[in-house]
């Protein structure tokens, strides 16, 4: 009953500690276990060594200069220091040996992996492999040794050789801990697994065969797990535009169920474009001019009607048809008539003439019409065209509601002319300068940004036991890490990431040095109280 | 005077078997005929044998039948002299030597010299309004008068403001058409693409705002039209107008010359609208006081129903009931939105501080459906099918057609539409009438 138990250290506190580890390693005449063995009575002391965790107490918040707040801090600080620099005894049997692949940033397990299996590593090509993080975390919980170049690694060096931009910062690492440390499922998040608002309305299926993260991983395929930022991105790219093809395919497939079906052409043509009317004023009738342009806009100028001859039975002056109407000209008439003389005065008889009855009231308001006459006004009599007249008539009406004509003519004009009539939930909307927004709405159309992204999805720790790897189901919550000293993410930033997210909420923690907190950000509408 | 040179002459009846009438008329007579009205009317029919001879401003093509059916009232009116033969029996027939048709002819002279003159100055073309009261042959003069100006090379807009008979569409519309032939003696104009806005009932006065609204729209378009299309601008329009010329409709006439900028105003057979008009409009406008026809005959309410009637049944059922087969099939309630345009009149107390009663009148009002929609003619508005945003926009959108409610079953949530087009609706937004329409034929 040998008891063979290993020595790693907590962390990297003690930096002569790995140093000389790996010197008696190397010693080691087998070269196989690269570990220490501990007497008995040490490893009886490592075993009684309490293992708890110091408090840490009320935080200060101002240096007094006191010498009890140096002592308490001091002291505070040694707990600290001896706990990382303690040797950690594990059971050598216990340990699961993994090697680091540096090419593809990847541990690969040489023993068969634990319990941790189940919700964590991956296959391929028939070996099991492990997320730099999670081997990381394993190597810290004490389940794991990694080697590389057949030298054990200490936790030091897994924070030195897993963490880098290529794989996890040492932020998101801090919070894969952290949740893992709490019982949650913690894994990667694919953007390309994520199906467009599109697919959800539709009710697609949801594909797990995605490229990336399960078991049945072709490496050929993706050399990294732990691809750079951009080249998941490209992949995600290319991966959703298929995806909308495919949808389109779908879209074309299901026709014949749409709603939308074709409509009937004429009906269409009829109400296309900008309600309809464009067709009605752009249709080019045969051969019409294409100098239209110019002169046609100055409004017609007055016509001459005294060379222009009506037949107007209430015009005063009889003069005006002699005898009776002038013949009109052949070439104004259709099919080259040729007609006489008319005889005016004997229609003018037979015109109604005959009284309208109108009760007290109208015919007051009668007489004082017929006193009225607008071409009595000398304004009016200048006037030439229509354009005048209603110019006029709109200065008139401009001075008699008192209108502050200055605040108008300008190109800045107030929100609302307090003349015109509105409802108090439009004019409440119309002075509302900043819109409100949902946080879905028009995210589609924005692109993408790399300051923001989603690291992890994070499955609930009650879930665990049903949990499988192969299909994880839907996240509880999708994780972004950010640190305390990062800007608040802009609404733009929000936007994507929800939208990214899709129906799943996105809760962003920020890492302030050890310390994690957990913020989301959730649509809500302000309460209006006005009727519509 | 009526029955001068007429010659019965039933001997040489056609092969139809109906009894032949055959009427000489002399240089600038008409033959006004009236045709039985009712289910079991014969039909009438004309044929002009010689000479040249024309129906409200279109020529008959000579030995030609044409058919006339129950309830018609026409003139056929010759320049020159001619003879026209009438098979079946005509409820009354009489030649008349006394008619305008001088007059109007002058009218379309001068009108002809103004459209000539913006030619030349590439100017626009006159802009004639005709109003008068009910019943003088309002839209016969229009007709005449496009009939005429199509006749001469001229494309002029025919502008119908008439909802209780509109000429061109459906009644509750008003609607403006660019003419582009001469009416058929039969048919009148050819209704292709008309501009179609919803009003929504027979009367300007159950919501003149509205009314005037439409109007202004219509002179909009119009006017953007002769913008882009020189010989629009040069044609002008006719506009016909309601029969309704006292109070707030008087004032509907002043707006409508007022958007339309409108040159010459043709007041038929109404010498105080006449001088009213002339107070009222600038000095520059020019209005003009015309007589009615003596043919003209006064049509009583059940005649201008079933006129309406057989809009609606035209616009379903074509020309006659024959040309066209409509569709009928159900439409969901959550797949329509229907509105009705103008709220309930409140009284001034009810209403908030600030807002006067006018405003309600433009205002959509959702309608709830259920059985009393039954019958309902119901627009299909071109406005985009979107949210609440896009309800402003559905007034001024043109209407894309009509369909008939002709069942509604709320149990299951649907009711059953008549349609000129299969389904679906190529838009989802509707308008109610307050017209209505039962498929009995």
């Amino acid at each position: 009953m040998n008891m063979t138990v290993t020595r790693t250290q907590r962390s990297a506190a003690v930096a002569g500690r790995p140093g000389i580890m790996a010197d008696q390693n190397n010693t080691d005449d087998k070269g196989k276990f690269y570990s220490e063995i501990l007497s008995p009575s040490e490893l009886f002391a490592a075993r009684s060594r309490s293992h708890k965790i110091p408090v840490r107490g009320q935080k200060d918040f101002f240096p007094d200069d006191s010498d009890e707040q140096k002592q308490r801090l001091e002291q505070s600080l040694n707990e600290h220091w001896s706990l990382v620099s303690e040797e950690r005894v594990e059971r050598l049997g216990n340990l699961v040996k993994g090697e680091w692949i540096p090419s593809e940033q990847i541990v690969e397990l040489q023993s068969p992996a634990g319990k941790f299996w189940q919700t964590m590593g991956f296959s391929a090509n028939g070996k099991q492999c492990l997320l730099p993080e999670e081997a990381l975390y394993l190597m810290e919980c004490g389940n794991l040794q990694v080697f590389y170049q057949d030298l054990p690694l200490s936790i030091q060096d897994g924070y030195e050789k897993f963490l880098s931009a290529n794989t996890v910062s040492l932020q998101q690492y801090q919070v894969f801990g952290h949740l893992k440390r709490l019982g949650y499922v913690v894994l990667r998040f694919d953007p390309s697994s994520e199906s467009s608002s599109y697919a959800r309305q539709l009710n697609l299926p949801q594909s797990r065969d995605r490229a990336g993260r399960t078991l049945k991983r072709k490496r050929s395929l993706s050399p990294a797990p732990s691809s750079t930022p951009t080249a998941t991105c490209s992949r995600a790219e290319a991966q959703e535009e298929c995806s909308t093809e495919k949808m389109e395919e779908d879209k074309c497939n299901e026709g014949e169920e749409d709603k939308k079906l074709p409509e009937p052409p004429e009906a269409q043509s009829s109400a296309d474009e900008g309600g309809g009317r464009s067709w009605w004023m752009t249709d080019v009738l045969g051969d019409s001019d294409k100098d239209s342009g110019h002169g046609s806009k100055s409004v017609s100028s007055c016509w001459d009607f005294s060379s222009i001859s009506f037949p107007d039975l209430g015009s005063t002056s009889r003069e005006h048809f002699p005898g009776g109407l002038a013949p009109p000209d052949p070439s104004l008439l259709p099919g080259d008539l040729k007609v006489g003389f008319c005889d005016v005065g004997a229609w003018r008889q037979k015109i109604n003439l005959r009284q309208v009855k109108m009760s007290a009231n109208e015919q007051k308001k009668e007489k004082y019409r017929r006193r009225w006459d607008v071409n009595k006004n000398r304004e009016v009599r200048r006037c030439r065209n229509w354009a005048e007249y209603q110019e006029l008539m709109a200065r008139r009406k401009g001075k008699r509601e008192g209108r502050p004509a200055h605040l108008w003519n300008r190109e800045v004009t107030p929100l609302h002319d307090p003349t015109q009539p509105i409802a108090t939930g439009e004019l409440l909307e119309k002075i509302s300068v900043i819109k409100p927004t949902h946080l879905l709405e028009g995210a589609s159309r924005l692109k993408d940004a790399d300051d923001w992204r989603i690291c992890f999805n994070v499955y609930q720790p009650d879930t665990v036991a049903d949990f499988k790897k192969s299909n994880p189901g839907k996240p509880y919550s999708r994780m972004c890490v950010c640190s305390f000293h990062d800007p608040v993410p802009d609404l733009r930033a929000i936007k994507l990431l929800a939208y990214q997210s899709g129906d799943i909420p996105v809760v962003i923690a920020v890492v302030d040095y050890g310390d994690i907190s957990f913020y989301t950000f959730k649509d809500f509408q302000l309460p209006t109280d006005v009727y519509p | 005077m009526a029955t001068e040179g007429v010659e019965k002459t039933s001997e040489d009846a056609p092969a139809a078997g109906k009894a032949s009438t055959r009427y000489d008329l002399e240089k600038e007579t008409e033959l006004r005929f009236e045709v039985e009205s009712g289910e079991a009317a014969e039909q009438v029919e004309l044929e002009l044998l010689t000479g040249m001879a024309e129906v409200f401003g279109s020529e008959l093509n000579r030995n030609k039948k044409y058919t006339f059916g129950p309830g018609s009232k026409i003139a056929v009116f010759t320049w020159q002299g001619c003879s026209v033969n009438l098979y079946g029996k005509p409820e009354v027939a009489y030649v008349s030597k006394d008619t305008p048709m001088l007059l109007y002819l002058n009218t379309h002279a001068a009108l002809e010299q103004m459209r000539k003159q913006a030619e030349r100055d590439n100017e626009r073309g006159p802009r004639v309004m005709v109003v008068g009261p009910t019943d003088v042959g309002k839209s016969t003069v229009c007709r005449m008068l496009l009939s005429y100006a199509v006749r001469v090379g001229r494309r002029p807009t025919f502008v119908e403001l008439d909802v209780g008979q509109s000429g061109v569409s459906v009644p509750g519309t008003v609607s403006a058409l660019c003419i582009e032939r001469p009416a058929d003696v039969e048919e009148g104009f050819s209704v292709q693409a008309p501009l179609v806005y919803h009003f929504g009932s027979t009367s300007p006065g159950t919501n003149i705002k509205l009314y005037n609204k439409l109007t202004s729209c219509l002179a909009e378009v119009f006017s953007q039209r002769c913008e882009v299309n020189r010989k629009a601008s040069v044609g002008g329009c006719i506009i016909n107008t309601c029969g309704w010329v006292k109070g707030s409709g008087y004032q509907a006439l002043v707006h409508c010359a007022s958007t339309f900028q409108v040159d010459v105003v043709l007041v038929l057979d109404h010498e105080r609208l006449y001088n009213e008009l002339k107070r009222d409009l600038p000095h520059f406008v020019r209005v003009v006081l015309l007589p009615k026809s003596g043919g003209v005959v006064e049509r009583s309410k059940e005649c201008r129903r079933d006129t309406r009637d057989e809009k609606i049944r035209e616009y379903f059922y074509g020309f006659r009931g024959v040309t066209f087969y409509p569709f009928s099939y159900e439409v969901r309630f959550s797949d329509v939105r229907i509105y009705k345009i103008g709220a309930p009149s409140i009284p001034d107390s009810c209403l908030p501080l600030g807002m006067s009663q006018d405003d309600t009148q433009l205002k959509l009002v959702p309608v709830t459906p259920g059985r009393d929609l039954t019958y309902h003619v119901l627009s299909v508005s071109s406005a985009e099918d979107g949210d609440e945003g896009a309800r402003k926009g559905i007034v001024e959108s043109p209407v894309c057609g009509f369909i008939v409610v002709t069942h509604v079953d709320t149990q299951a949530q649907v009711m059953k539409v008549l349609s000129p087009a299969p389904r679906p609706l190529p838009r989802h937004t509707l308008l109610i009438m307050d017209i209505r329409f039962m498929d009995m034929k």
